[in-house]
């Protein structure tokens, strides 16, 4: 094994190792999630050099830059404003979800006009138009880190992967009976999973357009699916109450997760795989043990049903956004509210947080996106614009750039 | 609302629930009829671009209706809402005779449609509040309403501004969709 060069990752913090290993090119990470401006890079460096031994003597200094690079980036104080960039009247029906690629340079829309469209971020130009599918267009995700393609998953029970570049459609996965209401691209960029109605979720080859698996089991519709960091393992939310956790190779079952008394929301795992997070109607959110299937913690205190929750970048935070008109945020490690955030006029169907993790997004039905700092739990920005009710709001990667996609058919850039 | 609420409301009903689609041409009055159902302000209403969504109670039912707008360009994506119809509420306004041919071929294109076939119908003749506003037997004559067999219909007046004849349409919804799951 020899050591190509190192990269470094800013969310989550990390570096990346590029060696060769048997003539081939390969890459690693060495994950950094609790670094902050105030670790002792010297006593980290020796770390890293006992248990990683491509890391010699020699690639010190390096490291010592790399490391400082970092933590200058983390200790950046973020007092950003956000102002609207652009309104764009982006479909003739309302707007479904919004999501970037990796860089931010573009971005997708869903709608009702039962097309997705492509955006240029930086000039809120439309850039293409995926035409094909027969009823809504709900779900939408770019392949990212790569962003070189987009699965769209519809209310016509079809799923299409499209190329960004040529806007052409290389295949339709055809085999689910109800709606595609979500849908992942693992990792590595080979597999696409679907969600649906009709209770099943699917694993889909990329390349040859075929159905790789059906996982069978959900006794309700399967609303929410996410893939962890590695890509072996597949999280499935339902309206059965139950969340399943499958083996992606094998397409088996290794887990039911069962715990919550009503329907789930909201399903993710943690950057380091360890951990599962549900939310539910049942107004509460868990957080489980991703080796065991066990129930770690129940997060309590939102007064109706829990709609939407995530991890930040590192996994060390956890939001949650609830039909109560409020979200809170909870540490990973102690299960603790720290922050509650009140303020929207209606309920938060959706939340995020800034990848630095020092902001979370929430999205309402009171027509207003709005930002809150994390630590404090104060309302820092109230983003009016929209004239009905918010569906779905996003970061870039950079936390520099925000777009909301809403009812009332448009979709707002904010910078 | 939220797209949540849409998927919760998009799958299969329970018994006890029952998934109206409200259509008709633009100006028909389908969203203040929607508001005059949820007791909610007529006062301040626009064209709707997209569609709204209420669940109302009635007779121990839920009556989720979906108001779907009806603008031209528009139109083509009713399609989008069909799935699981339990009952078509067809808005007419009954004062704009010019426009009574284009919203007789309309209802005759989702009388055809496939997906809505053996879906009880009511046409509300809205807008009866209105001087002008031909009776309801005369628009069951032109738009040839005998000639439905394949399906239980009704119409009535009704002015979704006043509420008058809108509690006796939705009695008739809930008896139909009564027959219909026993």
């Amino acid at each position: 094994m020899r050591l190509k060069r190192l990269l470094i990752r800013y969310y989550p913090p990390g570096i990346i190792l590029e060696y060769v290993k048997g003539g081939e090119l390969r890459n690693k990470s060495i994950d950094l999630l609790d670094l902050n401006p105030e670790t002792d890079t010297e006593k980290l460096i020796r770390e890293i050099q006992e248990s990683e031994p491509l890391i010699t003597e020699s690639r010190t200094d390096q490291m010592r830059l790399l490391l400082r690079t970092l933590q200058e980036k983390l200790a950046k104080q973020d007092d950003r404003r956000f102002h609207q960039f652009k309104a764009l009247q982006a479909h003739i029906l309302p707007l479904t979800n919004v999501a970037f690629n990796k860089s931010g340079s573009s971005f997708i829309t869903g709608s009702y006009d039962r097309t997705c469209r492509i955006w240029d971020t930086a000039s809120g130009e439309e850039l293409r138009t995926l035409e094909g599918h027969r009823n809504v267009v709900y779900a939408i995700t770019f392949n990212n880190p790569y962003g070189d393609k987009i699965a769209t998953g519809s209310f016509d029970k079809t799923c299409r992967l499209w190329s960004v570049e040529t806007g052409k459609c290389f295949h339709t996965f055809r085999g689910h009976t109800a709606e595609i209401v979500c849908l992942a691209f693992n990792p590595q960029s080979s597999l696409v999973a679907t969600g649906s109605m009709d209770t099943t979720a699917k694993l889909w080859d990329v390349q040859t357009g075929e159905e790789v698996a059906t996982l069978t089991g959900h006794a309700a519709e399967v609303i929410s699916l996410a893939f962890n960091t590695v890509g072996d393992q597949l999280v499935t939310g339902s309206f059965d109450h139950t969340v399943a956790l499958w083996d992606v190779p094998s397409g088996r079952r290794l887990h039911t997760l069962i715990g919550h008394r009503g329907e789930i929301s909201s399903v993710q795992f943690n950057w380091d795989c360890s951990r599962i997070l549900t939310g539910s109607m049942d107004r509460s959110s868990r957080v489980w043990d991703s080796a065991s299937g066990q129930c770690l913690a129940t997060l309590s205190g939102h007064e109706d049903e829990v709609l939407d929750v995530c991890f930040d970048c590192t996994g060390q935070l956890i939001a949650t956004a609830s039909a109560d008109g409020t979200a809170k945020v909870f540490s990973a490690a102690t299960h603790e509210c720290i922050a509650k955030l009140v303020g929207h006029e209606g309920e938060i169907s959706k939340v995020c947080f800034n990848p630095q993790g020092s902001r979370v997004l929430t999205a309402s039905v009171d027509k207003t996106a709005r930002l809150w700092d994390v630590q404090s739990g104060v309302c820092v920005q109230v983003l009016m614009g929209h004239t009905d009710e918010i569906f779905s709001c996003a970061f870039n990667y950079e936390g520099d750039a925000i777009i909301t996609g809403s009812k009332d058919n448009t979709c707002r850039i904010w910078r | 609302m939220g797209l949540l609420s849409i998927l919760r409301k998009l799958k299969s009903t329970p018994d006890q629930e029952v998934r109206i689609l409200l259509l008709g041409l633009d100006n028909g009055g389908k969203t203040t009829l929607l508001k005059q159902l949820a007791s909610e302000d007529i006062s301040h209403i626009t064209p709707t671009q997209g569609f709204n969504i209420k669940s109302v109670q009635s007779q121990g039912f839920k009556l989720n209706v979906w108001d779907i707008g009806g603008q031209r360009k528009i139109r083509p994506y009713w399609r989008n809402y069909f799935e699981n119809t339990d009952t078509l509420i067809y808005v007419i306004d009954s004062a704009d005779r010019k426009r009574f041919e284009e919203t007789g071929q309309e209802l005759a294109e989702l009388l055809d449609e496939e997906k809505l076939s053996g879906v009880p119908v009511l046409i509300f003749a809205n807008k009866q509040d209105l001087l002008t506003a031909a009776p309801a037997s005369e628009i069951a004559e032109g738009l040839n309403l005998h000639t439905i067999r394949d399906r239980v219909w009704q119409i009535q007046s009704c002015s979704a501004l006043t509420g008058e004849g809108v509690q006796d349409g939705m009695n008739w919804v809930c008896k139909s969709v009564n027959a219909k799951k026993k």
